[in-house]
């Protein structure tokens, strides 16, 4: 009997902490949503700076002629200062892009710096002007300046969105590798969005937004895809109902591990899975923890009992264990209900037992 | 009581046996599995369109004909042979290519040839795990429905990983084996390695001329020495300008009892410096040259690379099962044992029987001269062994051999990271070649033609005559009566076709059929629940039956603590 009641005790004494870690996971989301607020107001600051520095920006969108098709014929291992002095030659003939996202992309466009901007861009030959791509592969693909999506009378307002993207910025989601800066945006249904894709790393990267609808993109699909250090952007008019987007990285496991986010339209339709910081996992790893060597100096300060310190170290190491222990709880709540209940009201249910 | 026992057993018995034997006097029946049943795919793969075999010049680039059925997309050659800068547009938008994954520049030497090459290449894994749904992404077939985890130097690519939108299917670029590179002695090239893995990795030049350069980490991709592991998302230069040439070998560095098993290992080549010499810079799934050096279209008809490598299934599951990279890291460098390890898969240039017959067949005429650099990436020694031929072994490790000592075999060996160039000459002597016909090369370690232990698969290929070569250029078996339908099915690999079913009518070698009581599944399964709910029902009854006892121990407990109360405060 004895022997019992202490079992039972434990388990009780793990519920507390087991509700501890859950509260804990729910703080340490909560500083998530705040970091992810505060990187979205500097970046706005950024944003405003790099608009009065950089008015030189040159003109992304591109041009289509065969000359600057040919024109890479030329260019040395050193592309990047070849490219500067062929920037300003190749771009805007005989191109649809209207003038007003002209202005916008040469305003923008600047912001990783002069020399890491685009030029001598030409267009795929199998897709629609909307395929744009240049000598090292900065791309865009499925860019909509001026087409009204169905349901939208107008462009409710026009916006200008930053993304980063990075290893860096995966530091603060251990178990990730790849990241983008924030892992969802929100915009007004009908809205024209410029998004300003800034690669930080030097390998590729891709800012791939799926679920558009289809009339007005092919595949309904919006893809920017540069080399980084380099900024390239792009302008996309969103549906006008509301609705969650799909952003992710294409290249292999890189939204696995980390790069993928989501465009919230107003008030967003259900979640994208498995975005770090922001929606669960649908598939998750087993953790276990490992017996890792340590200094044991700063144990001993504790003051909880090495038994409980144990059972709670190894019972709390994953999710699904957790829960488990809290099943047990209740189970042990559950079947203890009687006793409380002949302890507390006093004799009346000990002597029907004794009949 | 006793009656509602009996009952339970005879159900319980019922149960059982209806997935056991009984006695009998006949034996069971014979099971043909019949082929609607099995997922059969096609032989050659109907993506590929046949004119891609045709000699044809693009941009100005001569490609060779070939005629196997899954030839090189012939724009990969013409950007291959130009560098992405040169070729037009065109021609790389029919490709998956960066457009600054091959730069071409500078004719240093005025011999009518760039001699300043930058390769682009990136690290993908294929066959990885996804958090999203229980598949793999991208996935890659090394034989039907085999998919391993692995992980690749591929081309800088553009776009999407996956075919399109909406396959999970890996873009042609992004394959078993890491290409095939081919410089030539004297260009300046540069390799450059874009870290688009999520784990540390390297590249080293074995057999290479490159110095061990102090501006750039040592150049040699070795951690324990001089460089670091590259991080994912970094970039790093290696840079040679090669002396000697012949067939070599690049691989990671990092971990390299892992890495290189993974699959990053490709062959690299240099090719003797002569005028006018394009060569296409990377070969692509390895196999059939179809745009030869200078120096090889002097002394050979044709030429081929074959790169042998092995793969443990374990390994490679590693990927497939975790997401965290902390977690794949623990397994791959701190749980693996490569000393209890066994390898699983072999493959030439990427793929296993069947599939190594679509796209690494030596297709070859009477009285030929063809040039074989054979590279083993794998960790044990292979010994390959040529059907109907004995070849020459001209260099070890991309050094001539003393012409006066070279040596003919049919049996080549070569030890992990070896690489051999064979002159394979098709005279009918008795010697050189036994004649015209369809003639196997196989590792003849006997495991070597499995697929994790299923055989034939592995790195079997074939030395194939044209006039043994059907139209769809795959060997003309079938008026043989050979038949390889069931091995482009996904069921033989998982081991579920009896192989030898159907040699003869009776299928004397067919499946033989379980020995049941012909108990259909839903009888079984009611069966089952029955069953269930009587052991239930079973329970509550004797927990209703000892209520009693049950009560007065809690009372007792109750009481004895009561007691102690009490006692505490008096």
């Amino acid at each position: 009997m004895n022997a019992k009641f202490k079992i039972i005790f434990l388990l009780a004494a793990t519920l507390p902490f087991c509700l501890d870690a859950v509260a804990q996971q729910q703080t340490t989301l909560d500083e998530h949503d705040q970091h992810a607020q505060h990187d979205q107001h500097t970046q706005h600051d950024q944003h405003e700076h790099s608009e009065h520095d950089h008015h030189s920006g040159h003109d992304m969108s591109a041009g289509n002629n065969d000359t600057a098709a040919h024109e890479h014929k030329e260019h040395s291992i050193d592309a990047a200062t070849h490219q500067e002095t062929q920037t300003q030659d190749h771009v805007h003939e005989g191109h649809s892009i209207d003038a007003e996202s002209h202005e916008h992309a040469s305003e923008h466009a600047g912001h990783a710096g002069g020399p890491t901007d685009h030029g001598d861009m030409h267009h795929h030959h199998h897709v629609d002007d909307s395929h744009i791509m240049d000598h090292e592969g900065t791309m865009i693909m499925g860019q909509n300046l001026d087409k009204l999506p169905s349901g939208c009378k107008s462009v409710s307002e026009e916006v200008e969105i930053t993304v980063r993207a990075g290893r860096k910025y995966a530091e603060r989601f251990p178990g990730t590798v790849f990241a983008f800066d924030q892992q969802q945006w929100h915009v007004k249904p009908c809205s024209k969005v410029t998004f300003h894709f800034t690669n930080e790393d030097n390998i590729r990267h891709q800012f791939m937004m799926h679920g558009l609808p289809k009339y007005l993109y092919q595949y309904g699909m919006f893809h920017l895809e540069v080399t980084g250090p380099k900024t390239v952007s792009g302008t996309i008019i969103v549906p006008g109902s509301d609705d969650t987007l799909l952003v992710h990285c294409d290249i292999a496991q890189h939204m696995e591990k980390g790069m993928k986010a989501q465009l919230v339209i107003g008030k967003g339709g259900q979640d994208i899975p498995s975005i770090p910081g922001l929606t669960p996992y649908n598939i998750s790893d087993v953790y276990e923890a490992e017996d890792l060597p340590k200094i044991s100096a700063s144990e001993n300060k504790e003051d909880k009992s090495k038994v409980v310190r144990e059972i709670t170290k190894s019972l709390t190491s994953s999710d699904t264990q957790n829960y488990l222990i809290l099943l047990l709880g209740a189970l042990a709540g559950v079947f203890s209900i009687p006793l409380f209940r002949k302890i507390i009201p006093g004799k009346k249910t000990v002597d029907k037992s004794e009949e | 009581m006793s009656n509602f026992i009996r009952t339970i057993v005879v159900i319980a018995y019922l149960v059982c046996a209806s997935g056991s034997t009984y006695a009998s006097l006949k034996l069971p029946e014979t099971i043909r599995v019949d082929p609607a049943a099995l997922t059969s795919e096609p032989a050659c793969d109907p993506k590929i369109p046949p004119a891609w075999r045709d000699a044809q010049v693009i941009d100005g680039v001569e490609i060779e004909a070939d005629p196997s059925c899954s030839p090189d997309n012939p724009a990969w050659i013409a950007v291959a042979v130009k560098g992405t800068n040169n070729v037009s547009m065109d021609t790389l938008m029919q490709t998956h290519f960066s457009p600054d994954a091959i730069i071409k520049t500078d004719d240093l030497d005025g011999d009518g040839d760039p001699d300043r090459i930058v390769i682009k290449l990136e690290v993908m894994e294929l066959n990885g795990k996804s958090p999203d749904f229980p598949g793999q992404v991208p996935t890659f077939d090394i034989a039907p429905g085999v998919q391993p985890g692995a992980w690749v130097f591929a081309p800088k690519t553009s776009g999407m990983s996956t075919e399109n939108f909406e396959s999970v299917r890996a873009n042609p670029l992004i394959r078993l084996p890491s290409p095939v590179i081919r410089v030539e002695q004297g260009d300046i090239v540069q390799i450059v390695l874009e870290n688009t893995h999520y784990l540390p990795h390297s590249i080293h030049l074995h057999g290479v001329d490159h110095p061990f350069h102090h501006e750039l980490n040592g150049n040699d991709g070795v951690p324990q020495t001089s460089e670091m592991e590259l991080m994912p998302g970094e970039r790093r230069i290696y840079q040679f300008q090669a002396r000697e040439t012949g067939t070599m070998f690049y691989h990671c560095h990092v971990q390299t009892h892992t890495h290189l098993s993974m699959g990053l290992a490709g062959m690299i080549v240099v090719e003797e410096n002569k005028p006018n010499n394009w060569l296409q810079t990377l070969n692509i799934g390895a196999g059939r040259v179809r745009h030869r050096s200078a120096a090889i279209k002097e002394n050979f008809d044709r030429e081929y690379d074959l790169h042998y490598h092995s793969m443990d299934k374990e390994l490679g599951d590693i990927i497939k099962e975790y997401n965290d990279p902390r977690l794949t890291a623990r397994d791959m460098n701190r749980r693996y044992q490569i000393n209890n390890a066994t390898e699983d898969y072999f493959t030439l240039n990427g793929l296993s029987f069947p599939y190594s017959l679509r796209e690494s067949l030596i297709v070859v005429d009477l009285d030929e001269k063809i040039k074989l650099r054979l590279l083993n990436s794998g960790s044990e020694s292979i010994a390959i062994h040529t059907h109907g031929h004995h070849a020459t072994i001209t260099h070890y490790d991309g050094v001539e051999h003393n012409p006066i000592a070279q040596i003919m075999r049919d049996v080549f060996d070569l030890a992990p990271a070896q690489r051999l160039d064979l002159k394979l000459e098709t005279i009918d002597d008795g010697r050189h070649s036994y004649g015209a016909g369809d003639w196997l090369i196989h590792d003849h370690r006997e495991k070597g033609i499995t697929t994790n232990g299923m055989a034939e698969g592995g790195s079997m290929s074939s030395i194939v005559y044209t006039s043994y070569l059907g139209e769809n250029g795959l060997p003309n078996t079938s008026h043989f009566g050979v038949n390889l339908d069931n091995f482009y099915t996904k069921e033989y690999w998982e081991r579920k076709v009896p192989i030898w079913q159907n040699l003869d009518e009776a299928a004397t070698f067919g499946a033989a059929a379980g020995r049941t009581i012909n108990l259909d599944a839903a009888t079984r399964n009611s069966l089952y629940y029955a069953l269930g709910g009587l052991l239930a029902g079973l329970l509550l009854y004797l927990i209703f039956i000892v209520r009693n006892h049950i009560k007065q121990c809690a009372v007792a407990v109750i009481s004895r603590i009561r007691s102690k109360k009490e006692g505490g405060k008096e």
